[in-house]
């Protein structure tokens, strides 16, 4: 495994790319993600939280915006939880694509709100039991604004949060269910 | 306790990180592309069809919440910081401090909202420009800056939020920004009403302070995040502002100046960038 | 079915209300302006304090309280000319010089750790002294003829038991230490030693102790 961070040096951001490296690293390998190179790309010149992801069968490629590793507190310094949390998120999406059951998912950019939510509650959930610092009322309030304030909604929240497994073929439909329930 | 308090002494417990505008200023990067050509994301309009749309509403209701603060304290000073009847009329004293209570239930509300949308207090770091842009040391210019600029600049954010929790279909954030909205077009036209009789005779003074609404409602155009341009992530809620007494030319004044701050902050980011690339 | 036209007693045999009261229309009129002194007094600082606290919850109760205060202050301010005071900035007025010296010994504190005096001087001296002058009002001046009075000092008295209640659990939620209690005691000692050189909110006589008899009192 191979793990590269650009730009080597921030001049946007107070950022550290060793710093980033050794974080990914380490969440690669409790993520079983030792036998793949990954590029990690950090786009310094917005303030956004977008990761694009994009996955072959050899290299996993990261590309944050920088606000996805910054410290909301103190603009322009990194924050070591933000960046575990864009690590692990980016991680778990292409390991889902990889070996997960998601095979046939859409590409990141074709897919829609709701099921973007779905699974990103899937995999906040996941990392939640991985011991790191996750905002559980912060994904139930994504969940919401695309799947509808309602009590169908939150349960289905709690089923896809709680789950350690599930393909995208299950995901996407119990996305799309909920959908019909909150119309 | 010494009258008018610099914006450096508002306290705050250790959860809080209060930064500038200068600081906030001196960060080159941008949501708003700086180039017409740049294929970042054309419209920055807060709502729910952005991507990033719950993370948004967050931060911005982590925004509402310390403005909240900071109004409350400067209702408050003002009750504290003007001799009553030499330099401040009693009735907009009592005014300020039926604004106090109100600006306090805001921050009870806005806690409340951040916790159904998943924020802490504290999880952003606290611009205090609105206190510091609003309180004057003279009374009419006070009103101006903190009734008039922050109170209508409430009025829209308000607006944004309750037009988002509508579209969203979130009927806790509707119905909350609803009553905020309420209690600020309320504060808004005290500000007009005691500008005016308090000017009445003396349109040198009154000048004055529209002058100085003015330079506040450009700074809190936050470098063009307020204005009629999608790029803006906020728009001017003419009908609210209409309502609570501002007219027609002074919301066309405020547009004008939400599109010449966008424009500046532009050329301020093209420029930071090259910089930073060379 | 009752009959109209049955003669009724005026006064029903539940209404004790009685006519005689303690205070003349201008002792009333000199109490009311000293009560909107002090509540502008109190609302003011309240006002100003609120950026100096760094507790939040503290922060939001102070915003509340400063418009209670101004609220009364304006009830007094609408008595005043009902009181035949056609200007009622002239009886706008401290009690006397040690009651200006209460206040700017309680608005003294300023810094952000000094939330316990702050908290001390309004909810365990200046506003049991406003239950306490209230109270003496309601009970002595006349039930029939000063009812505006009575009714503004019953909205009152409400908030003030209120806030009363509010801010003593503020000061006991930040009282961690005996030295902090001994900070508490001290700086209530203090200021309860003026307010007793002041007499009271509306000065010697606030609750009839070591009080003439007030002129044209009825009783």
């Amino acid at each position: 495994m191979t793990i590269t961070v650009t730009p080597e040096a921030f001049s946007f951001v107070s950022f550290d790319s060793a710093y980033i490296a050794r974080i990914a690293t380490h969440v690669a390998e409790q993520l079983g993600l030792t036998d793949i190179d990954i590029n990690i790309a950090v786009d310094e010149t917005s303030p956004l939280t977008r990761i694009d992801v994009e996955v072959t069968d050899s290299l996993i490629s990261i590309r944050p915006l920088s606000g996805a590793l910054e410290d909301t507190r103190r603009p322009r310094q990194q924050s070591e939880l933000a960046t575990t949390l864009a690590m692990a998120r980016s991680m778990l999406r292409a390991r889902d694509r990889l070996r997960g059951g998601f095979e046939n998912a859409p590409l990141d950019a074709e897919l829609t709100l709701p099921q973007a939510a779905a699974w990103d509650t899937y995999i906040l959930g996941r990392i939640s039991r991985m011991d790191i610092e996750v905002k559980k009322q912060a994904a139930l309030y994504n969940f919401r604004n695309r799947h509808g304030f309602n009590d169908a909604s939150d349960h289905v929240f709690e089923k896809i949060w709680n789950t350690d497994s599930v393909t995208w073929d299950e995901l996407s439909a119990l996305s799309a269910n909920t959908l019909t329930l909150s119309a | 306790m010494k009258k008018f308090m610099p914006v450096e002494e508002l306290a705050r417990d250790e959860r809080f990180n209060q930064i500038t505008q200068a600081d906030r200023m001196a960060d080159a990067r941008s949501a708003v592309p700086a180039n017409a050509e740049s294929t970042r994301r054309s419209s920055n309009r807060l709502t729910p069809a952005r991507a990033d749309a719950s993370d948004a509403a967050r931060s911005l209701m982590h925004g509402i919440f310390v403005g909240e603060i900071q109004a409350l304290e400067g209702a408050g000073r003002t009750c504290w910081d003007f001799t009553t009847g030499e330099e401040a009329p009693f009735g907009l004293k009592l005014d300020m401090a039926r604004q106090a209570w109100d600006e306090a239930r805001h921050v009870e509300i806005s806690l409340k909202l951040g916790d159904w949308m998943g924020s802490d207090v504290g999880q952003y770091a606290e611009n205090t420009v609105l206190f510091q842009a609003a309180c004057s040391n003279d009374p009419v210019l006070r009103l101006a800056g903190v009734n008039r600029a922050l109170e209508g600049l409430a009025i829209d954010v308000f607006t944004s939020m309750k037009e988002f929790g509508e579209m969203a279909g979130d009927p806790y954030l509707e119905f909350c920004e609803d009553w905020m909205l309420a209690d600020e077009v309320t504060h808004v036209k005290m500000g007009s009403d005691w500008l005016r009789k308090v000017t009445e005779n003396d349109p040198e003074r009154r000048k004055k302070a529209l002058e100085f609404q003015s330079i506040v409602d450009k700074m809190f155009s936050y470098g063009g995040s307020r204005s009629d341009s999608d790029e803006s992530s906020l728009g001017i809620a003419r009908r609210f502002r209409e309502l609570a007494g501002f007219t027609s030319d002074e919301n066309e004044h405020i547009a004008e100046l939400g599109l010449q701050a966008l424009e500046e902050r532009k050329a301020q980011i093209r420029e930071k960038q090259a910089a930073a690339k060379n | 079915m009752a009959n109209p036209q049955k003669p009724r007693a005026p006064f029903a045999p539940w209404d004790r209300r009685e006519l005689p009261g303690s205070f003349s229309v201008e002792e009333t009129a000199r109490r009311v302006g000293h009560y909107k002194w002090a509540e502008m007094k109190l609302f003011e600082a309240l006002g100003g304090w609120i950026a100096t606290v760094p507790e939040l919850d503290i922060k939001m109760r102070l915003g509340t309280h400063c418009y209670k205060h101004a609220w009364h202050a304006e009830l007094w301010h609408k008595r005043l000319p009902e009181l035949r005071e056609m200007n009622p900035e002239r009886l706008t007025l401290p009690a006397n010089d040690a009651m200006v010296r209460f206040i700017e010994a309680m608005t003294e504190p300023e810094a952000p750790e000094l939330t316990i005096e702050k908290l001390v001087g309004v909810y365990r001296v200046f506003i049991p002294h406003f239950i306490s002058a209230y109270t003496y009002h309601l009970n002595n001046t006349s039930e029939i003829t000063d009812m505006p009075t009575i009714r503004s000092i019953k909205f009152i008295l409400q908030d003030e038991f209120d806030d009363w209640r509010e801010g003593e659990m503020l000061i006991q939620s930040l009282l961690e230490t005996t030295e902090e209690v001994d900070r508490a005691a001290a700086h209530q000692a203090r200021l309860e030693k003026i307010m007793l050189e002041a007499g009271g909110i509306a000065g010697p006589g606030s609750i009839g102790i070591n009080t003439p008899a007030p002129q044209g009192a009825m009783s």
